[in-house]
């Protein structure tokens, strides 16, 4: 099967022809599916020379925003998410005869910047989004997921005129484009009308080349409306593909020390989901036996190494206690996991050079792409040891992690039966985890913006041919609902999900229902509904541990009273939704909303879960009451 | 959020330097079996205060437990038990905090004032009992969690509890205090 993947990956076979093998291999139908679309080369992976001339290069006549539609059309771009504004008049009035680009409306701005960035997650390909002006700080919120997580997303607006622009005339304020300096890759206002296609593309460019991230765009809106004629090119003329790889000196080095090794360890980050490298990383672990950690918790957004496999022993952590005093650290793809371990070798393979040893000390330091070169690393590692001797190494090592792996399976197991046992007729989070593991498909793509979540996740299976997990790395709430809602679209063929707590619902609120529903997204959405920040309240508590812990005065994270019904919120959206409070009925809950998503509808399940934590019983908050200020009563 | 990222980069940066700096000024784990466990397990993410400034019994550690391993501490079926028994053992119920002054609050009296101070004062002062006046139905929840945590007091004694907090730092008598 791997050399299937193999095949497929190098552009040896089609999609078809994958497909068909890995059936006659004994693969399901539904599981082979998933397996080709993980392992679709991105568009930036499956470039060739483009030929030389005039090809791939239009003239296009129009105004400012035919030519910036016509610019993103010859990029590719298939999608536009949006919320409009006069001044935008122009990209919207070019829409009407560009049908090759879809509009996505979203109904508030933050809504609209997590679904190009849950589309770009999921697709690989840049989210374009475009805002008004005045609402430019409701989108940013979102756009600092997009940042911190390195995902390319094109924010565009309509400024003010350039004659006018600086008149201080109502809707006006000074130099906003600044503002979005510290969280994108690069920012630009448009100069000239027919210059618009060209700062496009660059804005195009600097967006998705590698470490891509968020680029802004302000183009003044009588640019917009004046004519002009410009060339556009196609993507292929622009984009780099940045497929660079380790000096075949250091990747013979690592190979080496990774052989060696008396106890080492891999940790794995996003840039292995960026890169596309998840069967080249498991490959890498398989051949020399070698436990993988990390991919949970802060700072991480995917899940790209599989939970379940045997040589997954969970969390990074400093001091490990299994597998013990480390001796060789090679850190596929993580910031997080970049951390000197005494008497450790850290080697650190990142495809982006500024987050590499930017914070603690690196022996190695490699910059290359994920994919090639830990593909090179097992050329280097099967060119210096037999099979035999490989297999040897590889047993030994594997062997005591498959044990540590399979003891902490059994404690959950133990887990699961404990607290379902302490958990009455409510629903607490483990009981949650294990019922969703039973109900959701094995290929979902799981889109999670939810704190509590943490504490279930290690009950579901993620990676490989298991679920898709996706989230945020930096939490910033209110992503979920709409991320999920540019996931699907993405990936209309995959069952997907999202899991946000109460607090993240209310956070982005209702608002992302509104597109899921006009667009018939059929999208399961699970509000875990504790009526609190519970972790908020247990770090607060327990970290800080001041006099709201010591008076037992939960000063900011009680949600309740009034105690939301999300349920209703979303049927007021036009999703169908229920609110569910007994864990018997979950799986009925599922498959409602299962049958919903099948036939085309959107679906959205309030689950009541417990507090958990310190002060998890409490309910007060400060009572202040405004009608109780009155002296009139008006 | 900020506070808890420069919590957890403060534990890991100054991880190796703490531990030592610990051993000198008197170390917040006490010794006894299973230390060696709970060390190292669970000063990992942050620091060892979140765990010394609490009291509970075997149920309650139990379940702190689980919830760490499921957030990725490193305890795995064969510490599980010894773990569960250093915590209560150590940070347990009527397990005195060092360089703590109790907080002297008179209770007003009436029946089962003394069921409070004998089984609500194990753990904290009567204190953080009397510091907030709440509905009957959240001192009912919270009088059964400081149970489960191991608050030596029977089903009878509960309700008889409960009456008393409800009469005296309810949310009729008072406004907020
Ligand atoms: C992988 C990191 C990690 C490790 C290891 C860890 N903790 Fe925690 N702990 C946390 C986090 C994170 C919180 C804050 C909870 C939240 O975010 O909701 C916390 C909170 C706590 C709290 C406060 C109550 C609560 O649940 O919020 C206690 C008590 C605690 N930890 C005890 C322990 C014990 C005992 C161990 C060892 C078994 C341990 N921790 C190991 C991450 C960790
Ligand atoms: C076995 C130890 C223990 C005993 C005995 C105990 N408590 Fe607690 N109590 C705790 C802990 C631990 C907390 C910390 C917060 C938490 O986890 O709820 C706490 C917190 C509280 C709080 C703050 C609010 C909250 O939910 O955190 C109140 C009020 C309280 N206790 C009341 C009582 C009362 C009333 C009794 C007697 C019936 C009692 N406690 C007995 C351990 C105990
Ligand atoms: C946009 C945004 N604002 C504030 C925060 C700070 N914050 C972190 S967690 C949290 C509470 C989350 O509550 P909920 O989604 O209900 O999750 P729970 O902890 O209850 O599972 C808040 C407010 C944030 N991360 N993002
Ligand atoms: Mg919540």
């Amino acid at each position: 099967m791997k050399d299937l993947l193999k095949k497929y990956l190098d552009s040896g076979i089609s999609r078809r022809q994958l497909m068909r093998g890995l059936s006659a291999v004994g693969v399901s139908g539904v599981a082979a599916k998933t397996l080709a679309d993980s392992f679709a080369p991105t568009p930036a992976m499956a470039q060739a020379a483009a030929p030389g001339g005039t090809d791939g290069i239009r003239e296009v006549k129009g105004n400012g925003g035919m030519l910036y539609m016509q610019q993103l059309k010859s990029a590719g771009v298939k999608y536009m998410f949006f919320n409009p504004s006069t001044g935008d008049a122009p990209f919207y009035d070019a829409a009407v005869d560009v049908p090759e680009i879809q509009l996505i409306k979203g109904i508030q701005e933050g809504a609209v910047v997590a679904m190009a960035d849950g589309y770009a997650r999921l697709s690989g390909n840049v989210g374009v989004a475009h805002i008004a002006n005045v609402g430019l700080p409701n989108g940013m919120t979102q756009l600092v997921n997009s940042w911190k997580d390195q995902i390319p997303v094109l924010l565009t607006v309509a400024a003010f005129g350039t004659e006018t622009a600086g008149r201080d005339y109502a809707q006006d304020y000074d130099h906003q484009e600044p503002m979005l300096q510290p969280i994108t890759k690069w920012f630009w206002v448009a100069e000239s009308t027919a210059g618009i296609a060209d700062v496009t593309r660059r804005a195009l460019k600097f967006a998705t080349t590698p470490p891509s991230g968020p680029v802004f765009l302000s183009i003044p809106d009588d640019l917009l409306k004046a004519q002009a004629t410009a060339q556009v090119y196609d993507k292929k003329l622009f984009s780099v593909p940045m497929r660079i790889r380790p000096d075949q000196k250091d990747t013979e080095a690592v190979a080496k020390m990774l052989i060696e090794a008396k106890n080492p360890l891999i940790t794995v980050g996003d840039e292995v989901t960026m890169c596309q490298a998840e069967m080249e990383v498991l490959q890498l672990a398989e051949l020399l036996g070698i436990p993988v950690a990390g991919q949970g918790g802060q700072g991480n957004w995917s899940k790209p190494f599989p939970t379940k496999h045997p040589l997954f022993i969970g969390a990074f952590v400093r001091n490990m206690r299994f597998p013990g005093p480390v001796d060789v650290h090679f850190n596929i793809g993580d910031q997080g996991a970049e951390k000197q371990m005494q008497g450790t070798t850290l080697i650190s393979m990142r495809r982006d050079p500024t987050g590499l040893a930017r914070a603690w000390p690196v022996n190695m330091p490699l910059v290359s792409d994920i994919k090639l070169g830990v593909a090179d690393i097992i050329t280097a590692v099967k060119a210096m040891a037999t099979k035999e001797k490989l297999k040897q190494i590889a047993d030994g090592r594997a062997g005591r992690a498959g044990e540590y792996s399979a003891g902490m399976a059994k404690l959950r197991q133990a887990m699961a039966t404990d607290k379902d046992a302490g958990s009455g007729n409510s629903i607490n989070m483990v009981r949650l985890g294990v019922e969703l593991e039973k109900g959701l498909e094995k290929d979902t793509i799981y889109v999670s913006d939810c704190d509590s979540g943490r504490s279930m996740d290690p009950f579901l299976a993620w990676g490989g041919a298991d679920k898709s997990y996706i989230s945020t790395g930096p939490n910033i709430l209110g992503w979920g609902v709409a991320a999920a809602m540019g996931a699907k679209l993405a990936r209309p063929d995959r069952p997907v999900v999202s899991c946000v707590g109460d607090g993240s619902f209310m956070f982005g609120g209702p608002q992302p229902l509104w597109s899921q529903s006009r667009y018939k997204a059929p999208v399961t959405n699970i509000v875990v509904n504790n009526m609190s920040y519970n972790n908020e309240r247990n770090r607060i508590w327990t970290f800080i541990a001041g006099q709201q812990f010591k008076t037992g005065k939960d000063m900011t994270c009680y949600n309740g009273s009034p105690d939301v019904n999300h349920a209703k919120a979303s049927e007021a959206f036009g999703v169908e939704a229920e609110v569910v409070i007994e864990p018997g009925k979950i799986q009925d809950a599922l498959g409602r909303a299962k049958r919903a998503n099948i036939e085309g509808r959107p679906y959205l399940l309030d689950i009541h879960v417990d507090r958990a934590g310190v002060g998890a019983a409490s309910e007060w908050y400060p009572p202040f009451s405004i009608a109780d200020m009155r002296t009139r009563k008006v | 959020m900020r506070k808890l990222i420069l919590a957890i980069a403060f534990v890991a940066t100054t991880f190796g330097v703490a531990m030592s700096a610990q051993a000198q000024q008197g170390n917040p784990f006490p010794e006894g079996p299973g230390r060696e466990i709970v060390a190292v397990a669970c000063t990992q993410c942050h620091a060892p205060n979140a765990i010394t400034q609490l009291r509970m019994n075997e149920a309650g550690w139990r379940n702190q437990i689980y919830d760490m391993v499921l957030r990725g501490a490193q305890i795995g079926p064969n510490d599980i038990d010894a773990a569960t028994k250093y915590l209560a053992t150590s940070f347990g119920p009527g397990v005195p905090f060092p360089n703590q002054q109790p907080v002297d609050v008179k209770l007003p009296d009436g029946a089962g004032k003394e069921l409070v101070e004998g089984g609500c004062a194990l753990c904290h002062g009567v204190d953080r009992v009397a510091a907030t006046n709440r509905s009957k139905d959240q001192w009912e929840k919270i009088v059964n969690r400081m149970v489960f945590y191991g608050s030596p007091i029977s089903g009878d004694q509960v309700t008889s509890i409960v009456t008393y907090l409800d009469q005296n730092f309810g949310v009729k008598q008072t406004a907020a205090k």
